[in-house]
């Protein structure tokens, strides 16, 4: 599980780990299904390890991670800020955005909709980039159909993306 | 028998949906349908008023006419004829007269006509008794005029007019069923009239008809009353030849003869009302043509509504042929009304015959033929579109590639060289060449009948001035009202047509104007060049029907000689045509081109 | 923005154009400013019904709007008269539709030369100029072919010479590879590019992406109104290893 998207659920307020287990369950619907369930707390732990979160056991409850509650710290929530800000797309990961997107309207730090649009605008140069690239390659080179498809690719998650627009405004509109 | 009832239903609908071109259709086939009425409602009603003349009046069976002969008669005073002979031959039984009658000039308010006055007692006699029809009859001083003769001088009793410079008051008017009316009085009284229209009838004292018989200018008649009435015209042609009957100078006129005199101003109708019903059906076939094929096109592409309702492009014909059809039925009996409503107007000919004509009776041949020629005008303008979307496939109509238009080379290489608005225009309109053909013969019918109404009014000026009598013909006059009403009716025909041909070609070609005007055309141009089109469609038809319509006038006329009317008025005429059609062009197509291009090119696919 | 007015080829303020009334009124462009600077591409983005396509035929003269100034090379333009219209739509402005438009029963070249013949200009200058606007679209060899016989992308490539006849100011294309194969896609995005190079000053609507991509700048669109620009050029450079999937990867 993305450390990343553990931290932002926790941005809203502390929670035990069971909570924020059943919060992710949601968000990802049937495609939860596959989670490995002791991720989560796989991943809490290396956070706690690093300084990210800090936890304090439950009054009368046996130390276990899914019973502590977990807090972000302040390096944890710098972390976050940065994480919502960034918009590079290493590989298509669309659960890790669209669970950004989901963290960023649940704890109220960022306007989702703006999430989306400047990563609109970071495919949109970077789909620029690519397509320039495959035109200036002569007809049938290899490099050429490698970028054609990249360009594809970029054009598909583009279309995702005005349709995560489309949502999320409507979301909007109606809270 | 399903099938049927859905043909009626859809047609039902889809005229509800189009009451305007319903309309517009109607009144096509109504314009030729009354005129068909009317010319044909005329047929037989000319002997009715005769014969209640012939009735009310004793109207004889023969009149004998006695003119001045021999030696001395020429220059004296005038003398009795021996009758005896006449009266006591073994047919005859019954007489009255012989009267004799004065040849005079009567004048009232500058115009002067020839007149033969009659004396006669103020007695009644057994045959041939004048029928009083206004004022009083003859007394000392007086005069009363045949009524054809007093409308025609606009007198009335009361007025004061002059024979032969003596003065006299009008008694009153009546009418008689021994001579014919004015102007065709030239049975009797021909010997006299050096020729142009001939003389009037008028009725005065005995005392004044001697006053005024001048040497050689008087007549005796006698009325005659016959044992058979049907053999009246042998028995004139018998007794003319015998002498001892008839001695002297005289003349036998026989009753039918007069009543077929009576005829001739009706059938002068007859023969301008009937060619001109052929132009009018002509006209509406063209019309109705034109509206019916854009519909088709129409109709073609909405094929796929009904190919839900299990329809086909053959189904889509039947309905607009049953709609067309009914529509014809209905113009066909409106026409039958509107003829039969109109036709007394027309047939109060003489106003020397009694009272109105009853009524043009409506024969069941009257029915039929109007109801055929309603029924062939729709047949035919719609039976061409339909069969062509019978033969499309129901694929091809779904795909709308239903007439698409065909490449024209030449069209194009030619139009290249043009004005921006030829350009437009001929490319336009030459996407439906059948059209245009349809408007050249549409502009060539009219210009034929506008033009063969020209002749006619030519041939009476010529004839207004030999007569020089600064009378008028109530025959032509007569025949000018008609032929006015039938002229107003082409033009207005003629005008519909065009705004129709226009305004299908607008909606035919929508998709492509609205492009041209997308590429850098203005409004102005697409109008002007729709419009040159059609001129240049209308202008070869415009100059055939010149002599196209002086044939008709000779074919119509049959006798009478033509008179070619003078150049300038066929050219105006042809001017104010091409004019008329160029304006009607650019009007409709500029109601038609209203939506905004953008709208028109959203609607429609490449 | 660092446009002077000098070198705005096309610009409008408030523009807006209703439709019905009270109830059922429509706002399909609600309150827009545009400007674009000579030599630059513009890509119109949004969803369907945004108004994008009612926009340009604003900008080009095929309708007329509700409210607010057009100016094309500092003309007013929005309160022409049809005739003045029809002039600026010869010479001022060159339209691609998604749905090509073409003359069924002209031929590619006969096609091309329409609107400079429109405009007055000589049969024989009129066809030579279309020959190098097909030979520039690379459609010489098809030159005499009709349209049925010709392709998807060759028609649009046709309607694109065609829009070029008079030497536009702005070539206004609306949703131009919508009713193209992915192929023909390309061969009309090489097309915009070549035209973007010489210096063609373009508004392109569209809702690929790929299109969208060689503008210089875009708009998105939404219920009317303008709501978010973005400038392409100067993109980020260095990004295509990471997209190919060849730099490091966190866990």
């Amino acid at each position: 599980m993305q450390q990343e998207v553990v931290l932002a659920l926790l941005a809203k307020e502390p929670s035990h780990g069971y909570e924020l287990r059943a919060r992710l369950g949601q968000a990802l619907g049937p495609l939860g299904d596959s989670m490995n369930a002791g991720q989560i707390y796989v991943t809490l732990t290396r956070l706690e390890k690093a300084g990210l979160v800090s936890s304090e056991r439950s009054a009368g409850l046996a130390d276990r991670p899914d019973r502590k509650v977990y807090e972000l710290t302040a390096a944890g929530q710098q972390r976050v800020a940065g994480w919502l800000a960034e918009v590079s797309w290493p590989r298509p990961d669309l659960t890790e955005f669209h669970l950004k997107l989901i963290a960023a309207a649940a704890a109220g730090l960022a306007d989702p909709v703006a999430i989306v649009d400047a990563q609109r605008r970071e495919l949109l140069r970077r789909l620029r980039e690519a397509q320039r690239a495959a035109m200036a390659e002569p007809d049938g080179s290899a490099a050429g159909l490698l970028l054609e498809g990249i360009v594809l690719r970029l054009q598909a998650d583009l279309r995702w993306l005005e349709a995560c627009e489309r949502n999320w405004t409507t979301r909007r509109k109606q809270s | 028998m399903g099938r049927l009832a859905l043909i009626g239903r859809l047609a039902v609908r889809d005229l509800r949906r189009r009451p305007a071109q319903a309309g517009l259709l109607l009144i096509a086939i109504m314009a030729a349908t009354t005129t068909l009425t009317l010319a044909l409602a005329l047929h037989g009603v000319t002997s009715h008023p005769y014969q209640r003349t012939r009735a009310a009046t004793a109207g004889p069976d023969l009149v004998a006419e006695y003119g001045p002969a021999g030696a001395g008669q020429a220059t004296g005073r005038p003398v009795p004829p021996d009758a005896r002979p006449l009266i006591h031959a073994p047919a005859v039984t019954g007489h009255s007269g012989p009267f004799l009658a004065a040849s005079v000039t009567l004048r009232s308010r500058g115009i002067a006509v020839n007149v033969v006055a009659e004396g006669r007692g103020a007695g009644r006699v057994p045959v041939d008794q004048p029928l009083v029809t206004s004022g009083t009859w003859v007394r000392p001083g007086q005069v009363v005029l045949e009524r054809t003769l007093a409308t025609a001088l606009g007198v009335r009793p009361g007025d004061k007019v002059t024979l032969d410079g003596r003065p006299f008051t009008v008694a009153g008017t009546a009418v008689t069923a021994a001579l014919t009316p004015f102007p065709n009085m030239c049975e009797a009284g021909c010997m006299m009239s050096g020729g142009g229209p001939g003389p009037g009838l008028a009725w005065v004292t005995p005392a004044t008809a001697r006053a005024l018989a001048a040497p050689g200018g008087w007549i005796y008649l006698l009325s005659l009353r016959l044992a058979d009435p049907a053999r009246a015209a042998a028995l004139a042609a018998s007794y003319g030849h015998n002498r001892s009957l008839t001695p002297r100078a005289s003349l036998l006129i026989p009753w039918q003869s007069v009543r077929s005199a009576d005829g001739l101003l009706v059938a002068d109708e007859q023969s301008v009302l009937e060619p001109g019903s052929w132009l009018l059906g002509l006209l509406a076939l063209a019309t109705v043509a034109v509206l019916t094929g854009g519909r088709m096109a129409e109709q073609t592409q909405r094929v796929g509504r009904l190919k839900a309702a299990g329809g086909t492009p053959g189904l889509v014909a039947a309905v607009l042929l049953a709609e067309n059809l009914a529509l014809a039925l209905l113009a066909a009996a409106l026409g039958l009304l509107f003829g039969w409503l109109a036709a007394p107007l027309l047939t109060s000919p003489g106003a020397g015959l009694v009272g109105a004509p009853g009524g043009p009776s409506l024969t069941p041949l009257t029915v039929g033929l109007v109801a055929a020629l309603a029924l062939a005008v729709a047949l035919v303008a719609t039976l061409v579109p339909a069969l062509r979307a019978a033969r499309t496939s129901t694929v091809a109509a779904l795909a709308d590639a239903a007439r698409p238009p065909r490449r024209r080379r030449a069209l194009v290489a030619v139009t290249r060289r043009l004005p921006a608005p030829l350009l437009i225009g001929l490319r336009l309109a030459g996407r439906r060449p059948r059209r245009l053909v349809l408007s050249m013969a549409s502009a060539t019918v009219t210009a034929a009948g506008i033009d063969a109404v020209l002749a006619f009014h030519a041939m009476t000026d010529a004839h207004q001035v030999a007569a020089a009598s600064g009378l008028a013909n109530p025959v032509a006059i007569r025949d000018g009202q008609v032929l006015a009403v039938l002229t107003v009716a082409l033009v207005a025909l003629s005008g519909l047509n065009a705004v129709v041909t226009t305004w299908a070609t607008v909606l035919d070609t929508r998709h492509s104007a609205a492009l041209t005007r997308a590429l850098g055309a203005t409004q102005g141009q697409v109008s002007a060049g729709l419009s040159a089109a059609q001129l240049i469609a209308a202008l070869p038809g415009v100059l055939l029907g010149i002599p196209a319509g002086l044939l008709l006038y000779k074919l119509a006329n049959g006798s009478g000689q033509l008179v070619t009317p003078p150049a300038w008025w066929l050219a105006s005429a042809a001017a104010g045509m091409l004019a008329a059609v160029a304006l009607l062009a650019v009007v409709s197509a500029r109601a038609g081109s209203r939506t905004p291009v953008a709208d028109v090119l959203q609607a429609e696919t490449a | 923005m660092n446009q002077t007015p000098s070198t705005q080829v096309l610009r409008a303020r408030g523009l807006r154009k209703v439709y019905g009334r009270e109830a059922g009124l429509v706002r399909a462009v609600d309150d827009v400013d545009l400007e674009v600077a000579a030599g630059e591409t513009l890509a119109v983005m949004g969803p369907s019904g945004c108004g994008k396509s009612t926009l340009l035929h604003l900008l080009g003269g095929l309708d007329r709007p509700s409210a607010g100034e057009i100016w094309l090379n500092g003309q007013r333009v929005d309160q022409m008269s049809e005739r003045a219209l029809g002039r600026l739509r010869r010479d001022g402005v060159g339209f691609v539709f998604q749905a090509f438009h073409l003359m069924d029963e002209l031929t590619a070249v006969e096609n091309v030369e329409l609107p400079a013949l429109l405009a007055g200009r000589s049969p024989r200058a009129a066809r030579r100029r279309a020959a190098e606007l097909l030979d520039r679209v690379g459609l010489t060899d098809r030159a005499s072919f009709l349209p049925s016989a010709l392709s998807g992308g060759q028609r649009q490539r046709v309607a694109i010479a065609r829009a070029l006849s008079n030497d536009p100011l702005v070539v206004l294309a609306d949703e131009p590879t919508g009713n193209l194969d992915s192929e023909a896609t390309l061969d009309v995005l090489r097309l915009f590019e070549e035209l973007h190079e010489a210096g063609q000053t373009l508004v392109i609507v569209t809702h690929d992406a790929r299109i969208a991509a060689t503008a210089d700048r875009l708009v998105t669109m939404r219920d009317g109104a303008f709501v978010d620009e973005t400038r392409l050029t100067g993109g980020s450079t260095g990004q295509l290893g990471e997209l190919a999937g060849l730099t490091g990867l966190d866990g």
